[in-house]
């Protein structure tokens, strides 16, 4: 075999091995995106029940549950870009926590089983939710580092792939404070 | 659980005239292994020199392995009454000293299929242990041992020999949710040996491992360990920072390389010593601190496992 026909083999092989790369670097991420989305979801069933079981009692703050409310009928109107998703999801989150902090000053509330078995199931999906940002974190970083590093660059520009947004964690979440311990504390 | 301090306390003063007897009994047996040590040696040598001129050199490293071989089989002998007391009149009351609750069986390990279910380590063609522990703490199954795991080789001329897997101590705890994947934490020695760039390679491309390489985002995590997974999300779930700042310390605290994985509803932990744990030495005083202290920290640091991860806080929900 002639040297340029190896030559042609061997870059050939190269520019498939980046192109496969870059595919299961962006399918990672849709994937991790999509388990995010069940747990989002989940999150948002669990909404209207909170509001109508701590409503009766929270006077001074019926604000936060009407905006709460809101937001998730904005998350559940279909064909929201997964930009909108995700600044969504960081208004929830911080919403939650506000109720959930706030549960505290209602002691009927804190002896409720409907509301303590809410805030079982909703701390669940907290720490589900938190597990599959983390992931996607990972897997949008790494296709990031693909696009923007020199040679898988040319090639993702090339596919027309552009940046991905990370989910922004609260603070709270990464020193793992969660919903949960919020309460029992 | 008792500090170390307090169990140290419990070691000179409740169990001093226990130790007083068994250290006369190991000067005694000290003195006997050396006398027939010697003896062995003379004989040993005697019969290497005037067969000297027939021997080649295969014959020479048989008979040298042979001389070690039996050399141990004579010590384990010589050491085996008081090896049987030492375990039951000091490492028995200071298990039981820790929590009453724990059983001690010195002859037993933890069974091999667990060693095999952990996924830790590949499985051994010749596994071994002893100094079983079972018990609860805050109400969380632990159980632990000594173990030694081999693996068998074999050379050209059909010759078997063994190399260690692992050896140490083996720890299992249950915990209050039940995983569908398997998640495994190993020391990070692809990185520490060959630096970042390399190691990173190696680290995910690793074929003999299932499972996909997890990156964690705590730096410091991943300068120590690296993880393997089925599921992205749910090794995540698992090692919150919080778990994972508890990992670093439990590695800190150990001094040795700790391997720890997730599975089912059982946390597996093998902390590797490369020596048989809770084993007299009969060369060192057992009143000496250090030896004292080393059989005692081993302890603390196995049952303390529970504590150092919060098992017993639930810190995994028992629902969902």
């Amino acid at each position: 075999m002639s040297t340029p026909v190896i030559i042609a083999i061997v870059i050939g092989i190269i520019l498939v091995l980046m192109y496969n790369s870059l595919v299961s670097k962006k399918n990672q991420v849709e994937n991790i995106f999509a388990s995010i989305d069940t747990q989002l979801k989940k999150r948002y069933d669990l909404i209207p029940n909170l509001v109508a079981s701590v409503g009766k009692y929270m006077e001074h703050e019926k604000s936060i549950l009407q905006e709460v409310t809101k937001l998730r009928a904005e998350a559940n109107k279909p064909n929201i870009s997964d930009e909108n998703k995700i600044h969504l999801d960081a208004k929830v989150t911080s919403a939650l926590g506000s109720i959930m902090v706030a549960v505290e000053n209602y002691p009927e509330l804190k002896a409720n089983t409907n509301v303590m078995h809410l805030q079982h199931s909703l701390n669940e999906v907290e720490e589900q939710i938190s597990a599959a940002r983390r992931a996607y974190n990972q897997a949008v970083t790494d296709y990031n580092n693909a696009i923007e590093m020199i040679p898988t660059n040319f090639m993702a520009s090339a596919m027309s792939y552009t940046r991905k947004e990370v989910f922004e964690i609260p603070d709270t979440q990464r020193e793992n404070v969660n919903v949960k311990e919020l309460f029992n504390s | 659980m008792k500090s170390v301090s307090e169990l140290t306390d419990f070691y000179y003063k409740k169990l001093h005239p226990t130790l007083k007897d068994l250290e006369q009994d190991r000067k005694k047996v000290k003195k006997r292994v050396i006398t027939i040590g010697v003896i062995y040696t003379l004989i040993a040598a005697l019969l290497f020199f005037s067969l000297f001129e027939y021997m080649n050199i295969e014959f020479i490293i048989f008979s040298l392995v042979g001389y070690v071989a039996l050399g141990g089989i004579v010590y384990r002998f010589l050491i085996s009454d008081y090896r049987n007391h030492f375990k039951e009149k000091v490492i028995r009351p200071l298990i039981e000293e820790i929590d009453n609750s724990f059983r001690y069986i010195p002859d037993l390990h933890v069974a091999s299929e667990y060693f095999n279910r952990s996924f830790l380590f590949p499985s051994p063609d010749r596994y071994s242990g002893n100094d079983l522990v079972k018990g609860k703490i805050d109400g969380v199954d632990l159980t632990f041992s000594d173990v030694h795991a081999e693996k068998e080789h074999r050379d050209s001329k059909g010759r078997r020999s063994y190399s260690t897997i692992f050896k140490g101590l083996f720890i299992i705890s249950d915990f209050h949710k039940n995983f569908n994947g398997k998640t495994v934490v190993l020391p990070d020695t692809a990185q520490s040996t060959f630096g970042d760039l390399v190691g990173s390679f190696l680290q995910a491309n690793n074929f003999s491992r299932s499972g996909d390489l997890v990156k964690m985002d705590s730096p410091e995590f991943e300068k120590e360990f690296v993880v393997y997974g089925s599921d992205q999300i749910e090794a995540r779930y698992i090692l919150t920072h919080t778990l994972m700042e508890k990992i670093l310390h439990y590695r800190k605290h150990s001094g040795h390389p700790v391997y720890v994985s997730f599975r089912g509803r059982n946390i597996y932990m093998a902390i590797e010593y490369n020596k048989d744990l809770f084993e007299p030495s009969i060369f060192n005083s057992l009143l000496d601190y250090k030896i004292a202290m080393e059989y005692i920290k081993t302890l603390h640091l196995s049952i303390g496992i529970v504590e150092e991860l919060k098992l017993n806080q639930k810190l995994w929900s028992k629902h969902g």
